[in-house]
């Protein structure tokens, strides 16, 4: 079966927060309904298990109490609320549910009590036929409340626990402001939200929070982002600069012109990612949902086995009933059906705490056991923004460096390489406001370089490797090549009529965090792979600085693809990419893995599986921390969930009873299934303690 | 009339006796206990019939509605590849399990208003079988997509 592709991020034009608002009261309302009904449950329960006291304590014991309250009559009237109000929606769900030839937990917990209760009420009608059988006219109404009462506790619990896991949710949602000071004829007003339009101009002063995306016109000031990117250090902000709407403003005052409103908002964004993720699902819950798809029939079929075989050792049917009871109320086809999905909301949300978007379950369980990572060099483990660091005319050179400078910017100027706009910002320095001269039949060699005509001369400017491949004698270029590669820079030689007069020295910088997410990388046991379209050399001097030993150099970008692939037919998968998203397109979409470093804009980058907002290649290695601190949790509950089942089910049928003397009575029973689901919600909660590892001290 | 720890029972309650009963009842609980279990696993694993077909409306678009109560009424819907599909859930069920829809090969979750009409439009899609369910995964129902040629 194909899956389809998730669709795009859907727009709410209201922005993200209104649509969750609706559910949030219903759940609320819900909650307090719950509260009211296990009051009542708990007060009416007490007093029916005070009521048969006297029976339990056996026929030997004083009873302080009235007659008339040690009534069946009396515990009948008791438990009858317990049942039909407070448990009404077991009921009514288990005969819908029953109508629809679907069976689930309601079923379950009606069927247990319903008959506890059924047969009671026999017992207290018509005791004279028990007595003509030979049997015991006890009643079991302490029973059915107290099973019903502890599940209504349980789900109760539940539904606060499982409130918890869709927090961060709703901690997102609650960071927009509401309201944004707008300037209209100049003036501010303060509008909602909703009513801000993109190119709208809008003023913060310090201390306020951002109320939606856009760029800064006028003002500075240092913004925090760490709530959407993860990033605890604030940004200093100024004209030109892009700011994200809910990040908060600090010192400044500063005025941006909206760009993004309503469901194209970077956190909206988020927030639509993160659902869609929790939407998902993984492989190793396909397995927990076809139990669940037949596990309540089964459990019925188990029961009514369990009552007809005690019957026929026993000859006993109260003792039968009660086994049969025990086994409908102990099943809980909710831990199983709660396990993943409750440890992937809640991994998925604290991703997005830390500025790691999971796109979806699988990318999370996919990320917790990777292999090999590979990392791009341009804007993953460097800033991505090249610098001249060099510009050497070779001795033998004839033109000077103005002439140079002005030929090598007037043809870079015309290609898109960032290594070309690093040459043209240098060169523009230095010839200050110096014409640039026309360029004739311009031609970009992609991964090798620029050619064209200025003035009749033939110029090129490429690497050393292409000047090799078109025959031209570089003999004089090689020591500054080998110096300059040393040094970790990418080299291109200016080549004027086919003679090589200079060349540039272009380094990319790293970032100050490389090498310790590398360490980090390589701790986690992953083989880190680096790949760069920059010559061996150069390639193998940057790694070097990250402590990367295993390096895929001169490699051109529609080829980082293939590279991908061909580890990952070499047995070294799954293989994880990380790049900047739009270059590295194809190879994050090859990869099992794709992870984008974001720009703390783009957001909803097709291609990746995992978006580090931040641009912070930490953001790695504590993916996959989170990734593997997730699929333990999983793990653990799925084992709980599976042995509890396989474990208690044979102890309520009795199968321990001849070789133990062990029964269990219902009310226990009642009582490990309430809590058995809870245990699972409370066990995927403790991922909310998620911490990243430190980052180790790089070697470097 | 049960202690809440049973081995008690064991020894002081009457109630744990053996008592010998006809063999003519005894055939009969185990047959209709029998009889029972088959019966409630056919009645809950069983096919019955099979998925109804999404109605097409004039735009292309095939619509269906579902009601949420207990379960999803129908809860298998057939639906034609390569078209997209729109469909309406009415939720009358106030059990929490099923405020949400979850479509996990969609990547989508609905949220179910209480007593409202809620719709999801999902894009056209290749053939097979995409399971749906609640948020807490027990209440189940299938979107069977087949071939356009196919009858529904």
């Amino acid at each position: 079966m194909n899956a389809p592709s998730p669709s795009p991020p859907c727009c709410h034009a209201e922005g993200p927060a209104a649509s969750a608002d609706g559910m949030e009261r219903e759940l609320a309302r819900e909650r307090t309904l719950l509260r009211r009904k296990v009051s009542v449950a708990a007060v009416l329960t007490v007093l029916v298990v005070l009521s048969s006291l006297p029976h339990m304590l056996g026929e030997g014991h004083h009873s302080f109490l009235p007659p008339w309250f040690t009534s069946p009559w009396t515990q009948l009237l008791l438990t009858t609320p317990v049942l039909f109000w407070c448990g009404r929606d077991f009921f009514s769900g288990a005969l819908s549910a029953f109508r629809q030839h679907s069976a689930d937990m309601n079923t379950l917990v009606a069927a247990g009590t319903g008959i506890a209760y059924l047969t009671s009420l026999f017992s207290t009608a018509f005791p004279q036929v028990l007595i003509a059988e030979g049997l015991p006219t006890d009643v079991y109404y302490e029973t059915a409340a107290v099973i019903l009462t502890l599940v209504l506790l349980g789900r109760l619990l539940e539904a606060r626990a499982r409130g918890q896991t869709s927090e961060a949710i709703r901690r997102l949602l609650q960071l927009q402001p509401p309201t944004a000071r707008v300037l209209r004829q100049g003036e501010p007003v303060d509008v909602p939200v909703s009513m801000v339009v993109v190119g709208d101009l809008v003023q913060v002063r310090p201390g306020e929070k951002i109320p939606v995306d856009g760029d800064v016109i006028e003002g500075s000031s240092w913004v925090e982002e760490s709530m959407l990117t993860g990033e605890p250090t604030p940004v200093a902000k100024a004209a030109g600069d892009t700011v994200i709407g809910a990040s908060m403003n600090r010192s400044g005052s500063f005025t941006f012109r909206v760009s993004r409103v309503g469901g194209d908002t970077v956190l909206a964004q988020i927030v639509e990612l993160v659902r869609q993720a929790q939407s998902s699902r993984t492989q190793v819950q396909r397995l927990a949902d076809q139990v669940v798809g037949w596990f309540v029939p089964v459990v019925i079929a188990l029961a009514i086995a369990a009552f007809v075989v005690w019957f026929l050792i026993s000859g006993n049917a109260v003792l039968a009933m009660l086994f049969l009871v025990s086994v409908l109320v102990i099943a809980c086809p909710c831990a199983l059906g709660l396990a993943t999905p409750t440890s992937i909301m809640v991994a998925s949300g604290k991703g997005a705490e830390n500025g790691l978007i999971f796109r979806s379950a699988e990318a999370l369980e996919t990320a917790g056991g990777l292999h090999t990572i590979v990392l791009d060099k341009t804007g993953t483990l460097t800033h991505g923004q090249p610098e001249v660091t060099d510009f050497e005319r070779l001795p033998n050179g004839l033109l000077p460096a103005g002439t140079l400078l002005a030929l090598t910017a007037a043809l870079e100027s015309r290609s898109e390489h960032p290594l070309a706009e690093a040459i043209v910002t240098y060169a523009q320095s230095q010839l200050k406001d110096r014409e640039l001269p026309a360029v004739e039949g311009f031609e970009a060699v992609a991964g090798r370089g620029v050619q064209g005509s200025i003035g009749g001369q033939h110029v090129r400017v490429g690497t050393p490797r292409w000047l090799e491949e078109l025959g031209i004698d570089s003999a004089a270029l090689q020591p500054l090549v080998e110096r300059l590669e040393a040094a970790a820079c990418s080299v291109a030689a200016v080549v004027v009529d086919g003679k090589i007069e200079a060349c540039f020295g272009v380094a990319d910088p790293l970032k100050p965090t490389s090498a310790a997410a590398v360490a980090a990388l390589r701790r986690l046991g992953l083989q880190v792979v680096m790949l760069s379209g920059d010559a061996q050399r150069t390639a193998k001097v940057v790694a070097a600085q990250v402590g990367i030993e295993r390096v895929i150099a001169e490699v051109r970008p529609a080829d980082k693809a293939s590279v991908v692939k061909r580890l990952q037919e070499q047995g070294e998968g799954p293989v994880a990419m990380v790049g900047d998203g739009i270059n590295d397109a194809p190879a994050l979409a090859q990869a099992d893995v794709g992870i984008a470093m974001g720009t703390g804009t783009d957001v909803a980058i097709a291609a990746s599986d995992i978006t580090l907002i931040s641009g912070n290649l930490a953001g790695v290695p504590a993916a996959i921390e989170l990734s593997r601190a997730a699929m333990a949790n999983i793990r653990q509950n799925l084992f709980f969930a599976f042995a509890y089942n396989v474990a208690g089910i044979p102890i309520a049928a009795g199968l321990l009873f001849p070789l133990t003397g062990w029964l269990l009575s219902p009310m226990i029973a009642g009582a490990a299934m309430a809590f058995s689901s809870v245990s699972v919600v409370s066990n995927a909660l403790r991922l909310r303690n998620f911490r990243p590892a430190p980052l180790p001290v790089a070697a470097s | 009339m049960t202690n809440l720890f049973a081995a008690n029972l064991i020894h002081t309650e009457p109630l744990w006796r053996a008592i010998d009963q006809p063999m003519a009842l005894k055939v009969l609980v185990a047959t209709v206990g029998v009889a029972l279990i088959a019966w409630e696993l056919w009645w809950f694993l069983g096919r019955h019939g099979g998925g109804v077909a999404a109605r097409e409306s004039a735009a292309g678009v095939q619509e269906i509605t579902i009601t949420v109560d207990g379960g999803y009424a129908p809860s298998r819907i057939q639906m034609k590849a390569g078209r997209p599909l729109r469909l309406s859930f009415h939720r009358i069920d106030p059990s929490g399990c099923v405020a949400q829809v979850i479509f996990p090969d969609f990547h989508k979750t609905l949220d179910l208003p209480l007593e409202a009409t809620t719709s999801l439009e999902l894009p056209p899609t290749e053939v097979g079988i995409y399971p749906f369910h609640c948020g807490m995964n027990m209440v189940r129902g299938v979107l069977e997509v087949v071939d356009r040629s196919a009858k529904s």
